[in-house]
């Protein structure tokens, strides 16, 4: 909740009605005199009885306002509500309430008349229900009140700026499969590793050497072949995860549609989310015009802290800009896997991503097509010029699968589960060769 | 348009009860051409310079004719207030305003009252008073004193 008392700093109005009122009374007042007449002054008594009541009656009205939101965090389509509460501290003939959304909230129904008189010491509630349609940080609480005076000829007008956080979550896309890393690290998780060790999960055979455990052994391999042998297995552990999300470009082919960018950001959220129930430890890399980065860790704190840092994501034009070289190492564990979202564009980020695969990490790109956000045209030459930015793109593409570097492409309105089976399908027939 | 009605009203009265000459009625067609165009566009000034060619109109009706006092001048200057506050209500309704019961109420009181103390005025015009200096002087400082004392009020205002 944020009260504020108003601050009495109005802005006053005055309506045109009073200096007219004013001018033609005082002109039958004058009339009157010229004329000798009682009519001019008779025509004035109306209009300078109004002009003097509305004098003595108007007074820069009194209120505290207290906005309170029922949430301070919702998921991306869900909905919140505000509520505004208005007390009096004098009467106010006709007050009109507005709230201002910040973008990314709509009104989820028209809203009714936000008039009404209230006496000394009432106390209104307006409530509004709102529609988070997109994901993010907000400042909800923005409200202009208007106060008229009994006879309208004033307008006090005053803004308040309550400035309650509202943290709107992306909507997660749906997601089963992951892009599973090609090495794990030495705690317990959900991935069986390549290496043989303890575990559950059978890998070979093996001839008996002294030392091995006795309940390894696997008779009927032994039996089978006159010797002894022992199973072998992998254990199952977990893997460093970091997202790479790119925030040079947003493209946005329409209001209404979804831009790159909170293409992006959903589905980190959604990688986010099912590393972290795998128990993996996850880090995240924003790598634009200010570079930000979140250290692999595992855990429901970590999980939030990505997700904070994912909707304060946003496009930054800065000229400071900062290479990889920057970024502690421990933000980049050895043997982890990166999954960079990126529409490619920006020579920075595919440098980057080129200079990633060059120190030997496990990359996967999931390209968030630019084609799909820009229309062919409608002319040849148009065309021509968007086949070949296509056959460029291809290329790119195939700089990047020759390195050994799995890519995907995205389109908006499918599904990140279809985009991924091509990375898992490339993965499970490469391996990781280290340069 | 309500507002309009009433103007188009008070622009017929000097015409059908005080027979006034052609140019006057034609101050007041011009008056409600005003008005309608006023609330249409919408110019407060405009509407203002209505009400004003409609007191003219009324106005220059009596002293063209020389006629005596105007019995009916009170409810005249009522339907004329009213004819004010119906052109303001129109012009802030345009702009998404909407009257209120406490002023609806607070509109028709003030007419009334104000037709009331025109009444008053004009009791006050019927006796007969020997004129003069003095009395003239009395009138003027009278005049005076009420534009100080909005003056006054008004400059209370922030």
């Amino acid at each position: 909740m944020n009260a504020l008392p108003s601050s009495g700093g109005w802005a006053t109005t005055t309506s045109g009605r009073l200096s007219a009122y004013l001018g033609l009374g005082g002109a039958g007042l004058l009339a009157g005199l010229l004329l000798s007449r009682p009519e001019p002054v008779i025509l004035a008594v109306p209009l300078l009885l109004a002009a003097a009541l509305g004098l003595v009656l108007a007074r820069p009205p009194q209120l505290q306002v207290a906005v309170r939101l029922d949430r301070a965090r919702a998921l991306e389509g869900e909905d919140v509500e505000l509520e505004v509460e208005v007390r009096a501290l004098m009467p106010a003939a006709r007050l009109e309430l507005e709230v201002r959304l910040p973008t990314g909230l709509l009104e989820l129904a028209s809203p009714p008349e936000q008039v009404s008189t209230l006496a000394s010491g009432e106390v209104r509630l307006y409530r509004r229900r709102l529609l988070c349609s997109r994901w993010g940080g907000r400042l909800v609480g923005h409200v202009r009140i208007g106060v008229r005076d009994p006879l309208g000829f004033f307008t006090y007008r005053e803004e308040g700026r309550h400035e309650l956080p509202l943290r709107v979550y992306p909507r997660p896309e749906a997601l089963r499969q992951l892009v599973r890393p090609m090495e794990t690290q030495v705690f317990a998780g959900n991935e069986v590793s390549r290496r043989k060790g303890d575990g559950v999960e059978f890998a070979d055979i093996r001839p008996f050497v002294p030392g091995d455990r006795v309940r390894r052994i696997n008779w009927r391999s032994s039996a089978r072949r006159n010797g002894l042998y022992v199973n072998e297995m992998r254990p199952e552990q977990n893997a460093d995860v970091v997202l790479f999300l790119d925030t040079f470009t947003d493209l946005r082919r329409s209001a209404k549609g979804d831009s790159s960018l909170e293409l992006a950001v959903r589905a980190a959220a959604a990688l986010v989310d099912l590393y972290m129930h795998r128990r993996d430890r996850v880090g995240l890399v924003g790598f634009g015009g200010t570079l930000r980065w979140l250290r692999p860790a595992m855990g429901e704190r970590q999980l939030y802290r990505l997700v904070d840092a994912l909707i304060d994501t946003e496009v930054v034009l800065s000229y400071a800009w900062k290479g990889l070289e920057v970024i502690p190492s421990r933000t980049l564990p050895p043997k982890s896997l990166v999954v960079a979202l990126s529409p490619l564009l920006d020579d920075r980020t595919v440098g980057a991503l080129f200079d990633l695969r060059g120190r030997g990490y496990d990359l996967a790109v999931v390209e968030l097509t630019p084609l799909a956000f820009v229309p062919p045209g409608r002319r040849e030459t148009e065309k021509l010029a968007y086949r070949l930015w296509d056959m460029q793109r291809e290329a790119l593409r195939g700089r990047f699968l020759e390195m050994g570097v799995a890519v995907t492409t995205w389109r908006p309105g499918e599904s990140l589960d279809a985009a991924l089976t091509p990375v898992s399908t490339f993965r499970r027939a490469s391996r990781l060769v280290r340069p | 348009m309500p507002g309009a009605l009433v103007a188009a009203g008070l622009a017929a009265y000097p015409a059908i009860t005080l027979q006034a000459a052609p140019l006057v009625v034609s101050l007041g067609g011009l008056a409600v051409a005003l008005f309608v165009a006023g609330q249409a566009l919408p110019l407060p000034s405009v509407v203002a310079w209505a009400l004003g060619l409609l007191a003219i109109e009324y106005l220059a009706a009596l002293q063209l004719r020389s006629a005596g006092l105007d019995l009916a001048a009170p409810a005249y200057a009522a339907a004329f207030f009213l004819c004010a506050e119906l052109g303001w209500l129109g012009l802030e309704a345009r702009r998404g305003g909407r009257l209120w019961p406490g002023r609806a109420v607070a509109v028709v009181s003030l007419a009334v009252a104000g037709a009331a103390l025109g009444a008053l005025v004009l009791l006050l015009a019927a006796v007969q008073m020997a004129g003069g200096a003095l009395l003239t002087g009395v009138g003027v400082t009278a005049a005076v004193a009420v534009a100080a004392c909005l003056a006054w009020l008004a400059r209370r205002q922030p």
